[in-house]
This record gives C-alpha cells, structure tokens and sequence, in this order.
C-alpha cells in the first residue's frame, strides 16, 4: 500500500497515457480531455505543501525567537494577509484584487522591483568576472573568449559602428557552431528526458518516492 | 612575488568594478547615442508572419516569464500585443505561474493605460453586452455600431480592443504544460472563465476559435525552459507555429530549434524586443519606438565597458606574470 | 496617490537591494523574506480564482458535477504529508501526477527533442546558389555536431582519429557555443539593470523620457 501502489500508479498511469496517444479513437480522446481537466485540480491542492511548509519552518523560528525571527514575520504576514485582502476585504479597507488594493500594490510595488533588482545585481557580479575571471589561459579558453567578444559586441549597435562584420559573424557564429554544440548538447539532454520518464514509469527509478512514513 | 601594478590591478576591491558599471548604465540616458538598431532575420520572421495575420486569425502571447525577468521579456510581449491589437488579430493571454499572471496584467496595463502617449482604449465585456445581444460580434460591424453611438477615440488612442473579441486574458492554470494540451482538445474546457470572469463559452472570438488547432501562432514570452512546452504539446501534437522571445541568457539554446523548422523565429533579450520596436515604428504601427530601444544606447556603453574589463584583466594577468604563478598574491573582497 | 505612493515604495526597495552591492545588510534581508512571503500570498489568491473557484466549486454548487470531489480528494492527500504516520499517502496525488504526464509528455518529447532535431541534422550541405558560407556553416553545423557528440559519448576512450580527433574537435566545438552564451548572457544581464535604471531615473525621479 505504501510504496507498491503508488508505483502502479506510476507504471498504469503513464502506460496509458502512452498509448492513448497512439491510439486516435473519440473514447481516449475523451479520457484525455478528462484527465486535462482534474490535473490542475489536484495540482491546486499542492500549494497546501508549500505554504504549511513555509508556515512551519518560520512558525517555528518565530516561536522559539530563533536568530533574525523578525524576518520570518515578513514571510508569514503577507503569505496570510494578501489572501484576505484579496478574497475576503471590501475595496473601501484597502481589499480586493485591483488597484487602489493592498493585492495589487503589494505585487506591482513591492514584488516586481525586489524581484528584479535582484536579477539585476547579476549585471554587477558579471562585469567583476569579466575583470577578473575570463583568461586566455590556454586555447579552448581562448576561443571561448573570442566568440564571446565577438557575439557580445555583435549584439549592440556600436558593433556595427566598429566594423560592419561584427553582427554578421556573430549571427553566422550563433547559426552554424553555436547550434551544432547546443544541438549535441540538447540531444543529449532529450535522450536523458526519454531515459528518465522510462524509469519513473517503469519504477527503477523512486527518488521521487521519498522517506514519506517509510 | 613582489606586489606590482598588475597585481594591485587585480585585487581592486570589486566595488570599484560595480561602481563603474553602474556609473556607465546610468550616463547613457542623458547623453544618447541614438545608433539604428537593425532587425535581424530570427525577428523579421515573426514580424512578418503576424503582419499576414487579421480579424479571422488569432494568436496566443503566453507570458511565461517572473517579475524577475520583466526588463527583457516585457518589452517583447507589449511589442507584439500592440501589433495583434493594431492587426485587430484577436489575442488569448495565458500565463504558466503565478506570478506570470501579474506579469500579464502589468504587460496590458502598459499598452491599455490611458495616460500613456500611445495606447490601446479597452472596451469591456460588459460595456459592448447590448451589441452582442443585437447579434453585432464582427470585429468591423462592431466598431461601427459603438462609434455610431456617439462613442469618440480619445486623440492619445491608437484604437479600441473589445473584450471577448479582440482578446480574452485567460490567465494561470497548475501543470500548464498539460494545460496546453488540454487547449489542443478545447480551449474552454481548460479555462471556463476568464482571470475577470467572465464566461469563455460566449465570447465570440472563443466561438470562431475553439481549441489551438483553430488558433495561427503561439508566442512566448519566456525567463526559463517553459517556453518549450509550446513546441512540445502543441507544436509537435498539432503543427501549431510558435514564436519565442527568451531572454539573452537562453537565446542560443533555442536557435537549434529556428534550424529545425520548429520556431517561426525568436526574439533574444532586448536586443530583440528593440528590433520588434523599431519594426513596428517602420510599419508605422507606432511613433517612436519604447523602452528596449532607448535601452539599447545604455547596452552600447555597458558592452564596451566589459570588453574593456576582459582586456585589462587580461593583460593585467599575463604582463603581471600571473600565468606562470598560478595563483594571485592575496584574497579579494 | 495610489501610484506616487508605489512608485516610491518601489524605488526603496529597488535601492535596498542594490544596497547589498556594498554589504549585506537588513533592508536587503527583509527584502528577500517579502518576496517569498508575497509571492506565497500571490501563489494562494490566484490558485483560488483560478482554479479551486471555476473549476471546482462552481461547478460542484451550481451543476452538481460531484464527479469533480474524486480529483479534489486525491488532492487533499498531500496534506497527509505533515502526519507522519499516514504521510506515505501523499504518494498517491503525486504518483498519479507523475505516471500521467511521464507518460504524455513522452512521445512529444521524443518528437520535439530528438527525432525533429536528429532530422534537422541531416541536411543537404550544399545546394545550387548557396553563398560560401552557408555553405562552411552547414558542413559545420553537421560535422560540428557529431564531433560534439563524441566527446559526449563515454564508453569509449577518447583515442584514435576517430575518437580522438572528433572529441577534439567536439570540445572545440562546445567551447564556442558556451562563448556566444556568454556573450548573450553579458547582455541579458545588463538589460535587467537598464530595467532598473530606467524605472529609478524615468518613473521614480522624473529625469527622463
């Protein structure tokens, strides 16, 4: 019950859904379009994990004033609040999903800039690298440095400006080298998807299985 | 060894590296370039294509991106809404996570906010509800008969985008790889309402285009690997043509997939949105082109910056004799 | 009001972040706890509208569809996952989900991935009116591909002409395809910042257009 159904599950489940795609007939059609309509469903309820997870692991530092538990609180009083300002609140207290809303103003003002910022020191981190880590210290890395220089300049108008090849290399070099390396890479990678869904399907591999009240 | 210029070179304090990079993103701004930013073929590609499209098609712009990847894949997918909204292609907006959801909304906000210089003047469902009662649904009659009723464009708007009938914002679903199959079957059945909820079933742009196998393009707007879902199940399970426009971090990995004959094209990072921009601007869909190409004079600088940066480190490196010792003198901050 | 008030709050936390440019600090901190805390909070509301609402509990109360309580059941078994003892039902939801879209999304992948792009491969390298280098570009395309596949292929040692000399070239061949990603990447990166940039000087401060 504990692990040998959930792998029949695993084996039934993705069997089927093999061969119904091989087997163009309305009742499989129909199962399908079923299927596609309880997935999200059951997907919805997954949420439950991730916020009694959060809730847990900060509940806990809150409880025990753990080191910096005030910054569990940042977690813990939006992930609870925004849905009842959202879902439960009139407008007139600052509720609702649409502006002038707590919702909205707690996305569009406080989510997009950190998030982004935070992406955005990469830009930083990326230039002290180009100072300090990319080398010409041999050949292979040589000619990474080049297409790279190459590529790079190619992509912005002052390339053109420095010389008109620029662009024009750099896009041969995307179209021809790049996508031969990547196209190797990607078949790579597409071999390993097909190995991995087999295994799961077929149960060799259980990772997934976890130690869940074994 | 003896401590030397090199070696002072190379344990600057890296905080002088981020002072100059963001002292040279910033100058930019007030002292333009203004160089031309030429499209590239990967980009005409999808211009072209939308540009044969019209009322009778309609397309999918998916924002598939975070908050976090918004400077890139923004510009990008407001480039290719006004030109669907100019087209009067009808347009389905989905999402493939949550916060893409918000990404959706700002993305419209932008193109329908009427203090922008140019937008786009919404028309809600329910506004236009006595036209659909009357039987008036067709893009051109319906226009007609809401301009007749004394109903003026205000001089800043570049046209009306009627709810239901030029777009319909379907929003997020979990599993939204499954979600697009599930659309190839029946877009309905996935979303029976759309994010301001509103019945699908009625809308007529739904009634002429039941499921993708009734839909012209999917466009994608993508910080991560999501974007090949929609070649996955839907252009491999139905032959619908997909779009990209990734960011720069992830355009090389998709150019494969362009060869293959799998991508109509791709718009790589701003670079990309800027070349959508000046297209749309030389369509004359647009007056001048937005954010991704003003940002384009401040890559200029930033690239030579960098290039500049990889040449000092690395003469620094070999004139300091580094090379041969391996390791440098102390730890850096 | 509405926006002046959050394009400021906005401009804070964006220089609060930038803040850790120079050290971490607590503004950053608490900066890095909202966004988790939000987007959680976000994560909750949406899934609700668009889910649990349309496509469960309207069509439960309004059409009787109590077909739909099986898929909700099987959901509500990932609460099972913080009671040890009844933990392993948790399994269940997520075998289902598994096994399923394993198994749709296998012929696909294999379509997408590998068969289209093993069919892109083969290409004519030459056809009349071809210009020179699309020409090299394709005889590297085709070559540069399988070179770059046997340095990839472990079973075999890496000697002789053919499996010497093609992962040689094959390396060759991955190490300009990471250069153009790189390149690609120095812009992406920067792009986030102009981002930035341009809402601190056009949005916050009003000094430019």
């Amino acid at each position: 019950m504990k692990r040998t159904v959930p792998l029949m599950i695993v084996l039934v489940g993705g069997v089927l859904m093999i061969i119904q795609y091989f087997i163009p007939h309305q009742i499989s059609q129909d199962i399908f379009d079923n299927y596609t309509i309880w997935v999200p469903i059951i997907g919805a309820f997954a949420l439950i994990l991730g916020v009694g997870s959060l809730s847990r692991l900060h509940g806990h530092k809150v409880r025990n004033k753990a080191p910096n538990w005030p910054y569990s609180l940042a977690v813990l009083v939006p992930m609870y609040l925004l849905p009842v300002f959202a879902l439960l609140l009139p407008a007139s207290v600052g509720g609702g999903m649409d502006p002038p809303g707590v919702y909205n103003f707690a996305y569009m003002h406080i989510q997009v800039p950190i998030q982004s910022t935070m992406f955005s020191l990469l830009a930083f981190y990326i230039a002290s690298a180009a100072f300090r880590a990319f080398r010409a210290k041999s050949l292979l890395a040589t000619l990474l440095l080049l297409t790279a220089v190459i590529v790079m300049m190619g992509q912005v108008p002052i390339g053109e400006l420095l010389g008109s090849w620029f662009p024009k290399v750099g896009l041969w070099i995307i179209d021809f080298p790049n996508n031969a390396a990547k196209r190797a890479i990607g078949l790579g990678v597409g071999f390993g998807i097909l190995a991995t869904q087999l295994k799961i399907i077929f149960g060799v591999e259980r990772n997934w299985l976890g130690g869940a009240g074994e | 060894m003896k401590e030397n210029i090199w070696s002072r070179m190379l344990n600057l304090d890296r905080r002088w590296i981020f002072l100059c990079i963001g002292v040279v993103c910033i100058v930019p701004f007030f002292l333009p370039f203004g160089l031309p930013v030429i499209p590239t073929a990967h980009v005409i590609s999808i211009f072209d294509y939308i540009e044969n499209l019209g009322p009778e098609n309609a397309i999918f712009i998916s924002f598939d991106f975070d908050p976090g990847t918004d400077p890139e894949n923004m510009p990008m997918a407001v480039a290719v809404m006004r030109h669907a909204f100019s087209r009067h292609i009808p347009v389905f907006f989905t999402a493939n996570a949550p916060l893409a959801q918000g990404m959706l909304e700002s993305g419209f906000a932008y193109v329908t906010n009427p203090d922008a210089q140019e937008y786009f003047h919404v028309v809600s469902w329910q506004e236009w509800a006595q036209y659909r009662e009357q039987g008036i649904t067709g893009r051109d009659e319906l226009q007609a008969a809401w301009e007749a009723d004394g109903n003026v464009l205000p001089e800043n708007a570049s046209g009306w985008v009627f709810e239901g009938r030029d777009f319909a914002k379907l929003g997020y679903l979990p599993y939204f790889a499954l979600a697009i199959l599930g659309m190839t079957s029946s877009i309905a059945s996935q979303y029976p309402e759309d994010m301001n909820g509103n019945p699908l079933i009625d809308m007529p742009m739904l009634q002429e285009h039941k499921s993708l196998r009734d839909v012209d393009l999917a466009t994608t707007f993508s910080g991560t690997a999501a974007c090949m879902w929609w070649v996955t199940y839907a252009r491999e399970k139905i032959g619908l043509p997909v779009a990209f426009g990734v960011t720069a971090v992830s355009a090389t990995d998709y150019t494969i997939y362009i060869q293959s004959g799998q991508l109509v094209g791709q718009m790589g990072g701003l670079r990309g949105a800027a070349e959508y921009e000046v297209l749309l601007q030389n369509a004359g869909y647009v007056e001048k082109p937005d954010r991704a190409f003003i940002g384009m004079d401040v890559q200029n600088a930033a690239h030579l910056l960098i290039f500049f940066f990889i040449l000092l480190g690395n003469i620094a490196y070999f004139a300091g004799g580094f090379h041969k010792k391996g390791v440098l003198l102390k730890g850096r901050r | 009001m509405y926006t002046t008030i959050g394009v400021w709050v906005a401009a804070l936390f964006t220089l609060a972040i930038y803040s850790f440019l120079y050290r971490e600090n607590p503004l950053y901190r608490l900066g890095e706890h909202l966004v988790v805390g939000i987007s959680m909070g976000y994560f909750i509301v949406v899934t609700y509208t668009q889910v649990l609402k349309p496509r469960l509990i309207d069509p439960i109360a309004n059409d009787g569809e109590y077909i739909l309580l099986i898929p909700a059941l099987l959901g509500l078994l990932y609460i099972t996952r913080f009671f040890p003892k009844i933990a392993w039902l948790s399994r269940y939801p997520m075998a289902f989900i598994m096994g399923t879209s394993m198994g749709v999304g296998f012929p696909l992948a294999m379509k997408a991935s590998v068969l289209r792009q093993l069919e892109a491969t083969i290409l004519p390298l030459y056809q009349s009116g071809m210009p020179w280098h699309s020409v090299l570009g394709n005889v590297i395309l085709v070559l540069g591909t399988l070179a770059a596949l046997i340095y990839f292929f472990f079973s075999k040692p890496h000697k002789g002409p053919f499996f010497g000399t093609g992962s040689k070239i094959g390396i060759w061949v991955i190490m300009i395809g990471f250069g153009a990603t790189f390149g690609f990447t120095v812009m992406g990166r920067i792009s986030l910042l102009i981002g930035r940039i341009q809402f601190l000087l056009n949005d916050w401060l009003g000094l430019i257009n």
